[in-house]
């Protein structure tokens, strides 16, 4: 039985629509999620709602709980794209040859005062991968890690560093979570 | 110093400036600037994210207009698509019953030439209609998973609106396919549809909940095959998803089968305990016959641990879920029960008429098996008031039975050393159960040999 043959949903998805619209925009807003964004996932998730294939017993609260999940994952989503982003950035940075030589002494300074706030295991891999240019597979060998692990480390270890240059504050209650 | 503005440190936080406008910013907030840190942590999703949306206030309501044009176009969208999905549910239903109508030969003549059937939402309607049969008629099943298998075949992308939903169509179908395969004992034919099911799976993005049910299909396939370990691994992949997607009544549901193996591995205390908690995570309400069929093998499993009392009260409690569940399999295996545990509590007339009632709908519905199980109870109960004509009468029909339906030597071999013990008045009732006993086993393992007793 699909979500529709459901007498709760099949009567009124227009009723159901507009009872659940100002929770949706409450959700949204609490999320933060921009505006322009929230597009897709309202689709995706409405869309399951309307061709699941079982029972769905309560369809507001599946509706707000998948958004729930969809907001956490665009959140997480965007996060890993700056995180990628700080990482290139400071790749270049550390690449870069033409620098002149009072900028790149002040750009190592701020590095290492950066990954100084970091733990101790953030620090090497770091310091690893930036000044000594290491690769994933070289500093998961050098440290011990193994290759199936090194990728997710290295992003939580981006993920404190990037938390400490955006949110120096929100720093040490997320670092290595 | 110059200083990102707003805008570009919320570009920046949301990952969307250029390469180079992303490495200056990183640049400058790498100093440590905290006039910029400060605007950067207000943007910074806030700690109360995770909570729980139904928390929210409600004084939060009713001033994020920002949202309403999207929340139109998004509604406008979904209203015509369920319009679409209705028109074609309801197709689904009309081209099922105008095929169902068609003699066999005829159906596969429109599936094959009709472009009108070669259709997405006949192909759901079949899969639908396999979960209905599952319990109704297993024969049935077969016919209509091979339907759906055909129609899923048949489809391209373009009929579906892409690939992964054509995917999903086609995993779902083979899945159905060896999945009643396998309930009506054709072993072989079971492992060659779960492993085309499996080639799709791996190869296509399923949906995790489909994928999940597949999984558990497949899992039931490898228990058929007594393949355990690879029964309880296959299982466990698909209860990871389930309680990743908060699925708890499905995951309830493949800890029942859980249950199964260890049944089958003699783990009683492993049976024992997925059980219970099978019982206590399947939602009665929305999953009433998955619900039911695990009361039903706590009861059995209580009677044959020789705790035929509480077998009998839980049965007593269980009743109104079968007389609800109404469907026929689900009143035979009542029936059954109340015999199995009448026969247990020396009920003798009670057990026999039970036995007789289910042995004759089983013959009828042609499950050989059971049947035969079911003849050996009721000829348990004739040796126990000892009536040796009808003992020996109850074995011959029943071996002729099974020849009929099944072609498992070694079952046929146990059947007819019961069937000439019972000729020369020598079945007692521990050949009855152990003859039952090898059934049962022998069902699933048609490589088991049956050595007569001395």
């Amino acid at each position: 039985m699909s979500a529709l043959d459901h007498p709760q949903v099949e009567s009124s998805l227009e009723g159901f629509l507009k009872k659940v619209r100002p929770r949706l925009k409450t959700l949204f807003a609490h999320y933060r999620i921009p505006p322009q964004d929230t597009e897709d996932l309202l689709q995706q998730a409405l869309l399951a709602l309307i061709y699941r294939q079982e029972g769905i017993r309560d369809p507001e609260a599946w509706l707000l709980g998948t958004l729930r999940n969809k907001c956490l994952l665009y959140w997480r989503e965007q996060r890993r794209r700056l995180y990628d982003a700080v990482d290139a950035a400071v790749l270049e940075f550390m690449a870069a040859p033409l620098e002149p030589a009072q900028e790149n002494a002040d750009l190592q300074r701020d590095l290492t005062s950066a990954l100084g706030r970091l733990p101790e295991r953030c620090r090497s891999l770091l310091a690893l991968r930036y000044r000594q240019g290491y690769d994933p597979a070289e500093v998961a060998q050098r440290l011990g890690y193994s290759p199936a692990s090194i990728s997710k480390i290295t992003t939580r270890c981006l993920a404190a560093l990037t938390r400490h240059l955006v949110a120096p504050g929100d720093c040490k209650k997320k670092v290595g979570t | 110093m110059s200083h990102p503005t707003p805008k570009e440190l919320e570009g920046f936080v949301l990952g969307r400036l250029s390469s180079a406008e992303m490495r200056d910013v990183a640049r400058h907030l790498l100093v440590g600037c905290p006039q910029c840190q400060e605007v950067t942590t207000g943007l910074w999703e806030p700690e109360d994210i995770f909570e729980d949306p139904q928390t929210l206030s409600l004084a939060e309501e009713g001033s994020h207009d920002g949202y309403d044009e999207v929340l139109d176009r998004v509604f406008e969208r979904i209203l015509t698509t369920e319009a679409r999905l209705t028109d074609q549910r309801s197709l689904g239903r009309k081209l099922y019953e105008e095929l169902m109508q068609c003699p066999a030969e005829r159906r596969q003549l429109l599936l094959g030439n009709s472009q009108r059937f070669r259709s997405r939402a006949l192909c759901e309607r079949l899969i639908e209609e396999c979960y209905e049969a599952f319990f109704e008629d297993p024969r049935r099943l077969v016919e209509v998973a091979r339907l759906a298998v055909q129609v899923a075949d048949r489809l391209d992308t373009g009929d579906c609106g892409g690939e992964e939903v054509l995917a999903s169509l086609r995993v779902r179908a083979w899945a159905h396919l060896g999945n009643a395969l396998r309930i009506n004992s054709d072993l072989m034919g079971s492992e060659q549809a779960f492993t085309k099911a499996e080639s799709l799976l791996n190869g296509n993005r399923i949906p995790p909940v489909e994928r999940a049910r597949v999984l558990s299909f497949m899992g039931s396939g490898h228990m058929a095959h007594r393949r355990f370990a690879e029964a309880l691994q296959t299982f466990d992949r698909a209860a990871t998803i389930y309680k990743k997607l908060g699925q708890w009544s499905l995951l309830g549901r493949t800890l029942l089968q859980k249950s199964l193996v260890c049944s089958e591995v003699g783990d009683d205390e492993g049976e024992m305990r997925y059980l219970r908690r099978a019982l206590d995570l399947i939602d009665p309400q929305a999953d009433p016959r998955v619900f039911l069929a695990a009361r039903h093998n706590l009861i059995y499993t209580l009677y044959e641990r020789g705790r035929v009392r509480e077998a009998f009260a839980l049965l007593y409690h269980t009743r109104p879920l079968y007389l609800k569940a109404g469907d026929r399999i689900n009143l035979l295996k009542l029936r059954w029960l109340e015999g199995t545990v009448a026969f247990g509590l020396q009920r003798i007339d009670q057990a026999e008429a039970a036995f007789r009632e289910v042995r004759e709908a089983f013959m009828e519905l042609g499950l050989g098996y059971d049947a035969a199980l079911s003849s050996l109870d009721l000829a348990s109960v004739y040796i126990l008031q000892g009536r040796s004509a009808d003992v020996s009468r109850v074995a011959e029909e029943t071996l002729a039975i099974f020849q009929a339906h099944n072609s498992h030597r070694e079952a046929i071999a146990a059947l007819l050393v019961f069937s000439s013990a019972a000729r020369i008045n020598r079945a007692g009732i521990d050949l009855a159960r152990e003859v039952s006993s090898f059934l049962k086993r022998a069902r699933n393992n048609p490589d088991l040999r049956f050595s007569a007793p001395s």
